[in-house]
């Protein structure tokens, strides 16, 4: 309610009229007022511009014998090494004949995440069956050995579908185990609650790539030969715990805002531990908490650029390698410039839909 | 015995052992399995090897360090470098997000709109392309032969940049930086610690500035001290052959990563900031302007303070994450911490040893920051309830 | 089996050091209705809440219903499913309708069909006449209304013994008699109720017996006639000219 009258509040503070008076208020209200703007556009229409120009206008798209000679000597983009080298960066080391195979992949996870995004599936078994099917379909097209498929194992993965694949693996694994930290932390056994906020602490204050580095090259050492694994699962799992241990403080602040009323009702009515939680305490705390877990799931997603550092092959090393061989290492902005593309196509898309999933939180349709 | 299962107690007490006995299994079986791989190895566990001498060298070193000086030495410098680092890409990241709030929040159509395009593209792009980018961009500058320069004291070159300095030691600098910090910090304290508030004004802001001074002044004692003999005061850079000589070499590893860490730690620093900005109540400002003061008045007496103190807690956590993200070092190959480790364990082969000691490292780092701003932030926070409007 | 519903006896609990209820002693019998009343702070809604649970007391019995109240796990649900309870602030669980609100507990502390748990709802959301509320969320319904609800969901389980905990002092004015209009409605079918209110006016309707607690000690135990006309206490008259000074 609060949240709604202060939205309303700013609303109405806009000033209101036509939208000729709106631009003269916003734009031209006095003097200095009016030369801010004219420089402020002026800037912002030479930086457009100028982008625009280098970017379309002066640019080469393709290179018809697959060289980089078209593009020497030339104002614009270079488009052409994307042209040339697009298999490269999309699908990393993947076997060529096989790409179609890791396209399909790709787009199974892309999917069952848009799907996940529409309230029809926010029942948790519907979730968990979307995405376990969803996981299976993904590992069985990526991974093959089955149905004439060649077995393509974790080492050969790589690209934008290695990026997709890690960062919906974490997040998979990542949320259950979030709600389990959360819940431990606010356990009433001290025990467990201590040494759970300890835990959580501690993973908090380091960085994800020391996590990851652990993951790789320090578990192996410390584990039993039979729980080693591959490499790419280590690490999911070091990726996931990074998101739980901040999904679990976003989850744990959603629980602390209920009012203790909610709770003591639960008990009162006679409903369990589990029916208490599941029933009313998560619901609430969920959709409390769902701007910081949006937030959260975006940066999750930047973060999985950090895997390079650890040598996976995906779309950004994948990037790297494709302008690093010396025909086309003067492409380093275009190639730059494309991942960053991707990545803002699926960040923005991802904000977007918060900011939407807000909107319907403050007018109560969720 | 079914009444015993039933009692609360003894349930509680006995999942809670239940628990102490996992983790103690999953302890236990990590230590002695890593004991078994250790010997397998025929490697000796322990801290001996950080007297050893390491046999590589470090691209950026506050300290000198070079190839006969030990593994302990070179985690030191690779500290000192993620502190340096750290503080120069928070410091900035501060400035940028300060800047991009006020565009974002100021009344204009145009600086509201460069505000937004400057977020909606940097903080949707992944820190660490960002860092590769700069790192690509300021390694293809020209060769110093032909760098770029601004009147002969500046240089940017695929070498580095080049700016004037002195001519002293990396040690006395960083003293001197440090120094420069505690009297600002001390100064800083007082004026807002509570407990001198009942002072005169005057002797207050004469004890202030005498603190702020002290700093300068022992700061540039400390340089005097660490003065490097024969040369001139001042060390301009200067082309001689093929390559630049003297002045301060800002090396394009330690620039990227700042230009970086401005850039997209910017972003979020603004963002937040615009949320306390816009969290100022309308009254206030009112008020402010209804008692006659000037716009900038308003700005630095009224709305900063009070969106600073609204959002402190938030920035800090973007502080202590900004801080860990000097660990992308090593993409571009800077030695920050974590690189010299992570270059350490593959020269000295000591792997459980050193990830505790990085892991140590940021914790020690990571709750310092921490403990420090959120005694900051109870010292300025605002006493009673706050009657929003 | 007696037809006592709540047995207390020597009980005391403490707040880390603080003394919160001394040495109280309460027996209840079914179809009796006891009104608690007391100044903030003296005791009363703790006293109630440890009849279900909400708080634990650390010595003295409560017997509720012929289950001793201790730590056994399995006693705490019997005893909760068996006594409803009514709060100062509804608490509602917004995120579920009212129906929803009314069916959760049957359905899953005592096992019923949702068909069933349905009729039996709207059957008491009747009687608490807001059956066209159904559908609505509570956020949707004014203070009166959503006390109801809680009355229903209460109802719901068909417990033996209602406690009610200050149900009308979070509500506006005009909706208080909406909700005491039900709760006498429960007295007169025969329901064991416990309330802590401040509604004298309620108390001489329908109480049996009225209890005034003060500093964590039940001071007096009275038939209402002989409460309101005679009180023998000193506090409790300071504390009744007090109320009803207005």
């Amino acid at each position: 309610m609060t949240i709604s009258a202060t939205a309303a509040s700013i609303r109405n503070a806009r000033p209101r009229g036509s939208l000729g008076n709106r631009l003269r208020k916003r734009y031209f209200s006095t003097p200095v007022n009016t030369s801010i703007s004219v420089v402020g556009l002026a800037i912002m229409a030479w930086v457009i511009w100028t982008a625009f120009e280098w970017a379309v206008l002066n640019a080469v798209w393709r290179s018809p014998d697959g060289t980089s000679q078209v593009c020497r000597g030339i104002d614009g983009a270079c488009w052409a090494v994307i042209n040339v080298r697009w298999r490269l960066i999309l699908f990393g080391l993947f076997p060529f004949e096989e790409q179609w195979r890791s396209t399909i992949a790709c787009i199974v996870i892309v999917v069952v995440a848009i799907l996940s995004c529409v309230p029809v599936f926010w029942k948790p078994v519907r979730l968990a069956g979307l995405w376990v099917a969803g996981f299976a379909l993904f590992y069985s097209f990526i991974s093959g050995g089955i149905f004439d498929m060649p077995y393509v194992g974790p080492s050969e993965w790589g690209g934008l579908t290695l990026t997709v694949f890690f960062y919906a693996a974490g997040v998979l694994i990542g949320m259950p185990l979030a709600i389990c930290l959360a819940l431990m932390r606010r356990s009433e056994l001290p025990v467990i609650a201590v040494t759970t906020g300890l835990f959580i602490d501690v993973v908090r204050s380091l960085p994800l790539v020391t996590i990851l580095f652990t993951a790789a090259l320090v578990l192996p050492f410390v584990l039993p030969s039979f729980l080693i694994g591959d490499k790419i699962w280590r690490v999911i799992i070091g990726f996931a715990l990074f998101f739980a241990v901040y999904q679990a403080e976003i989850i744990r602040s959603g629980i602390q805002s209920l009012p203790k009323g909610q709770e003591e009702a639960a008990k009162a009515l006679g409903l369990s531990y589990w029916q208490r939680t599941t029933r009313i305490i998560l619901p609430q705390a969920f959709r409390r908490a769902l701007p910081p877990t949006i937030n959260q799931f975006v940066i999750t997603f930047k973060e999985t650029a950090l895997i390079v550092i650890i040598g996976f092959f995906d779309v950004l090393a994948s990037g790297k390698a494709a302008f690093g061989s010396g025909e086309w290492s003067f492409a380093w902005v275009e190639v730059y410039c494309f991942v960053a593309m991707i990545y803002f196509v699926f960040v923005f898309s991802l904000s977007r839909y918060g900011v939407y999933l807000e909107h319907r939180l403050r007018v109560g349709k969720l | 015995m079914s009444t015993l299962l039933n009692s609360r107690r003894f349930r509680n007490v006995a999942i809670q052992a239940g628990f102490v006995v996992i983790i103690l299994v999953v302890v236990v079986s990590a230590v002695i399995i890593g004991r078994q791989n250790l010997q397998a190895q025929g490697a000796t566990s322990g801290f001996a090897f950080l007297h050893r001498a390491t046999g590589f060298e470090l691209g950026f070193s506050l300290i000198e360090t070079g190839p006969f000086d030990s593994f302990g030495r070179f985690l030191l410098a690779g500290l000192l470098n993620t502190i340096f680092l750290g503080m120069i890409g928070i410091v900035l990241a501060n400035v940028v997000g300060l800047t991009v709030a006020v565009l974002r929040t100021a009344n204009n159509g145009a600086l509201n709109a460069i505000g937004t395009m400057y977020i909606e593209t940097f903080r949707n792009i992944p820190m660490i392309l960002q860092a590769l980018f700069w790192y690509a961009l300021l390694t293809s500058l020209p060769a110093p032969k032909q760098a770029y320069h601004l009147l002969d004291l500046a240089f940017f070159s695929s070498r580095g940049l080049y700016l004037p300095g002195l001519n002293v030691t990396g040690a006395a600098a960083a003293i001197f930086f440090l120094l420069l910090a505690a009297g600002v910090v001390a100064s800083v304290c007082f004026s807002i610690s509570r407990r001198f508030k009942s002072m005169p004004n005057v002797r207050r802001s004469r004890i202030r500035w005498t603190v702020l001074a002290a700093g300068v002044l022992l700061g540039i004692v400390a340089l005097a001290y660490g003065r490097v003999p024969d040369t001139p005061v001042l060390s301009i850079p200067e082309l001689r052959g093929l390559n630049i000589r003297d002045g301060v070499r800002i090396p394009p590893e330690l620039a990227s990563l700042a230009i970086a860490m401005a850039v997209y730690g910017g972003a979020f620093i603004a963002e937040v900031i615009r949320a306390g900005f816009i969290s100022v109540g309308k009254g206030q400002v009112e008020a402010a302007h209804a008692l006659g003061l000037a716009p900038w008045h308003v700005f630095s007496r009224v709305r900063l303070p009070l969106a600073i103190r609204a959002v402190l807690p938030t920035l800090i956590n973007q502080y202590v994450w900004l801080f860990k993200a000097t660990t992308l070092g090593i993409a571009v190959g800077f030695a920050d911490f974590f690189a010299v480790v992570s270059v350490s364990i593959s020269q000295a082969g000591q792997t459980l040893e050193l990830i505790g000691i990085l892991m140590l490292g940021f914790l020690v780092m990571n709750n310092i920051i921490a403990f420090v701003l959120n005694r900051v932030n109870k010292a300025i926070a605002l006493k009673g309830t706050q009657l929003r409007v | 089996m007696t037809d006592v519903a709540v047995s207390i006896s020597h009980m005391n609990k403490y707040y880390g050091g603080f003394h919160a209820l001394k040495d109280v002693n309460l027996e209840v019998e079914k179809g009796e209705r006891i009104v608690v009343c007391g100044p903030s702070g003296s005791g009363k809604s703790t006293l109630i809440r440890c009849i279900n649970r909400l708080e634990e007391h650390q010595e003295g019995s409560i017997n509720v219903l012929g289950t001793e109240l201790n730590d056994d796990v399995a006693n705490i649900d019997i005893i909760r499913r068996e006594v409803g309870m009514v709060f100062q602030h509804f608490n509602l669980f917004p995120h579920l309708t009212v129906l929803e609100n009314c069916t959760l507990a049957p359905m899953l502390a005592r096992k019923i069909s949702q068909a069933d748990a349905e009729k039996s709802a709207m059957m008491f959301l009747e009687r608490v006449r807001i059956p066209e509320q159904a559908e609505k969320f509570p956020g949707e319904l004014s203070g009166g209304q959503q006390q109801r609800v809680a009355i229903a969901r209460a109802l719901c389980m068909k417990p033996e013994i209602l406690l009610f905990d200050e149900p009308t002092s979070a509500l506006d004015p005009e909706m208080i008699s909406e909700v005491l209009d039900v709760m006498v409605g429960l007295a007169s079918d025969g329901m064991t109720m416990i309330c802590v209110t401040h509604e004298m006016g309620f108390a001489r309707q329908v109480a049996d017996r009225v209890i005034f607690m003060d500093h964590g000690e039940i001071v007096e135990e009275a038939a209402p006639g002989q409460f309101f006309e005679a009180p023998k206490n000193e506090r409790t008259k300071e504390f009744l000219r007090q109320i009803l000074s207005h």
